[in-house]
């Protein structure tokens, strides 16, 4: 075999991996998303795209995509400020950074379904202990996950409980690159610690935060396990996720059809997010310092 | 080679031909079922049993959940090629899988069984779908309604209140709430899925017609019933909105002593038994305008993707399953009502009925029990109605207009079903 053929022997097991366990599905789903098809029938007869006319129709599919947009662009930005200014004060090498950066971490390697049923349990209305908390001070209990108007203010807290150690770690790492130097400088020029955070910190950590944008709003519109243990995407909708949809309406309600349609939009509305990023913020982004 | 090692090795290799051999010879048969707790053990009893009286079979039985997780998990196996040989499906769940021939058609094997005979006739039914057996019955239930003599006694009740309509149910569990509320005791827990289709035939009628399959979500009476069903949440608050959003919640509370009402299977008497005790008291399910209860549980069915010889021994446990002896055991194991004739007879179930005040009163409920539709469309919506039961019952949308919207989209759904 001649020599040029070798590298792509190293790469063809990766390859392979990702043809068979990412591009097959994705051509699966497109190929489903214009059939009708409940799992079971041998036939899976075209349909166009009516699966996607259905969907672009229903109240269901704006619904979801309002939920989802809206635990996104709260969730996100609250766990990116809140982990740039906790990863500020865990940066130091100190013996009780390195034990909170550890706890903060412990949640994110926690299994999300033991997290979401901990959490049911938590804001239980009437038997939960966050209502038995405003009980004992006196308040009235609150229907955490019954009420439309909290239940989605419930879950981005869980998740951002969640997530928060991860974008920790990372803004930590981010930051520990940064030169000292150029801290000395802006101290030795009179800057304040806030007028070096927004001045220096901010802009020298900005590839960081380009890249847990990226991850952080892909994995909130594919926030699944949450919203399924704890709400199933109730009460009326309210919690109603895009992948929740999905879910329901491939494996529960046998129209694998409009579920495959329903992947193939959350595909294109994150290509679309991406390229938005990559254009308004991806141009900001400096590497070097 | 010394003589003793040779002895010795020439020993293991005869086992290990003998064991592979045996091993060879047995059929065993993938079972996939939703009991768990308590239920799991009468089920294991009767495989432990069933397996001594059959050696060359093995039953290898999986927890895969409840009703729902099975329907989800098997419609994802199917195309996959990992399918289980027999599973446990709920009464009204069945049809669709019946008819896009996934079930096998049973009926051959029940004719030459003597076991047909045995059956109950309302047993026998639920496993008839077009004419033809896809499910032999296993665990059979009607919905029963259990209280707590103890939370009743503290609320003022010092003998046992009328609890045969929707008023009296009201009344007691408005009572509890206003006695015990600040112990964080409700009256009633919100009911279930399986009950909310018994008090809506408790209400003379029905969610889709047993004759003719219509669909009645938008009937009077049924859009009454459910207007009494969510009151109980959001208007007149003694049922707490945890068992809406999630059903388990209710009978959690109940057996953790803090509800004083609660409408469930039969199905859920041992438990119930084990975590009150004498406490425990069960009643028929209220006749609000007619006495009227659902037939619930399951039966075994066998894929017919299943292998000829792995068909044959999966018919085999399953009418061991429905033998008198089993159904004894289950019963008295788990409360749910007897299928097979002589099942009262065997010690087990004699012992129960002794020893175990309500277990009958399933029984008792069986003059005025039906079974209900299963057409293709009742799987969808099951699955839907959770969602419209949420937003009815925590007082998010009207009654009627949510059971009207969602009558319409049921009727399409069984449209698009048929095509």
């Amino acid at each position: 075999m001649p020599r040029k053929f070798t590298p792509y022997l190293f790469v063809l097991p990766l390859i392979a991996f990702i043809v068979v366990f990412t591009y097959i599905p994705i051509l699966t789903s497109l190929n489903l998303s214009v059939r009708e098809w409940d799992f079971l029938s041998p036939d899976k007869p075209f349909v166009g795209f009516e699966n996607y006319r259905l969907l672009l129709d229903s109240h269901e599919f704006w619904n979801s995509l309002r939920v989802t947009a809206i635990f996104a662009f709260v969730s996100v930005p609250i766990r990116l400020v809140l982990a740039l200014l906790i990863a500020s004060f865990l940066v130091r090498e100190t013996l009780s950074a390195r034990i909170l950066r550890g706890a903060l971490f412990l949640p994110f390697v926690t299994s999300t379904v033991s997290i979401a049923v901990i959490f049911s349990w938590v804001f239980s209305t009437d038997y939960g202990m966050a209502n038995a908390l405003l009980r004992a001070i006196g308040g009235e209990k609150v229907p955490w996950l019954q009420d439309p108007a909290i239940a989605l203010w419930v879950l981005i807290l869980v998740n951002t409980w969640k997530q928060l150690g991860y974008d920790v770690i990372i803004y930590i790492a981010g930051l520990q690159a940064i030169s000292n130097e150029l801290y000395d400088a802006a101290a030795v020029d009179g800057g304040g610690r806030l007028h070096v955070f927004r001045r220096v910190t901010v802009p020298l950590v900005m590839p960081t935060t380009y890249f847990l944008l990226v991850i952080s709003v892909i994995e909130a519109f594919q926030i699944f396990t949450i919203v399924n243990v704890m709400t199933h995407g109730g009460p009326a909708g309210a919690t109603d996720m895009l992948v929740n949809m999905l879910y329901r309406t491939g494996f529960t309600l046998f129209d694998i059809g409009k579920g495959s349609a329903l992947a193939v939009l959350l595909f294109a509305i994150l290509i679309t997010l991406a390229w938005i990023k990559a254009r308004v913020i991806g141009r900001k982004v400096h590497y070097e310092a | 080679m010394t003589p003793k090692l040779r002895t010795a090795l020439a020993l293991s290799l005869s086992t290990l031909c003998a064991t592979t051999a045996s091993a060879q010879a047995e059929v065993t048969v993938q079972f996939w079922h939703s009991f768990s707790k308590g239920n799991e053990k009468a089920l294991e009893q009767i495989i432990t049993n069933f397996e001594a009286a059959n050696p060359d079979i093995k039953i290898d039985a999986d927890f895969i959940g409840n009703y729902n997780d099975i329907v989800t998990k098997l419609q994802a196996a199917i195309p996959a090629n990992r399918a289980p040989d027999a599973v446990i499906m709920e009464v009204t769940r069945y049809g669709l899988f019946a008819d896009r021939g996934v079930l096998a058609d049973l009926t051959g094997y029940l004719d030459a069984d003597p076991l047909k005979e045995q059956l109950f006739d309302f047993a026998r039914k639920v496993g008839v779908y077009n004419g033809k057996n896809y499910i032999i019955p296993f665990n059979s239930s009607t919905p029963v309604l259990y209280y707590n003599k103890d939370i009743l006694t503290r609320a003022g009740f010092t003998e046992e209140p009328a609890l045969k309509t929707y008023d009296d149910v009201l009344k007691v569990a408005r009572q509890i709430t206003e006695k015990l509320g600040s112990e964080g005791i409700s009256g009633v827990a919100a009911p279930g899925q399986f009950a909310r289709w018994g008090l809506v035939m408790d209400n003379d009628s029905n969610l889709i017609d047993p004759d003719s399959n219509e669909v009645l979500l938008d009937a009077p009476n049924t859009i009454e019933a459910y207007q009494w069903m969510a009151s109980l949440v959001h208007e007149h608050k003694v049922a707490s909105p945890d068992g809406v959003t999630e059903e388990d919640n209710g009978r959690d509370a109940f057996w953790a002593g803090k509800v004083g009402i609660m409408f469930n299977s039969t199905g859920n008497y041992t438990q119930s038994r084990k975590a009150l005790g004498d406490k425990l008291a069960v009643r028929p399910m209220p006749c609000n305008k007619v006495c009227s209860v659902p037939i619930g549980g399951a039966g075994i069915g066998i894929l017919s993707s299943a292998k000829q010889e792995v068909k044959d021994a999966a018919y085999k446990f399953i009418s061991f399953a429905a033998s008198a002896e089993s159904n004894a055991i289950w019963f008295a194991g788990t409360g749910y009502m007897p299928i097979n004739k002589g099942a009262a007879r065997q010690p087990a179930a004699a012992e129960a009925l002794k020893t175990q005040p309500g277990i009958d009163v399933a029984i008792e409920q069986l003059e005025f029990a039906h079974g209900r539709p299963r057409p293709p469309v009742v799987t969808w919506m099951r699955s839907s109605e959770y969602d419209q039961w949420q937003a009815m019952a925590l007082g998010q949308r009207d009654v009627a207009e949510t059971l009207k919207a969602f009558a319409t989209s049921t009727r399409n759904e069984s449209q698009r079903l048929s095509n």
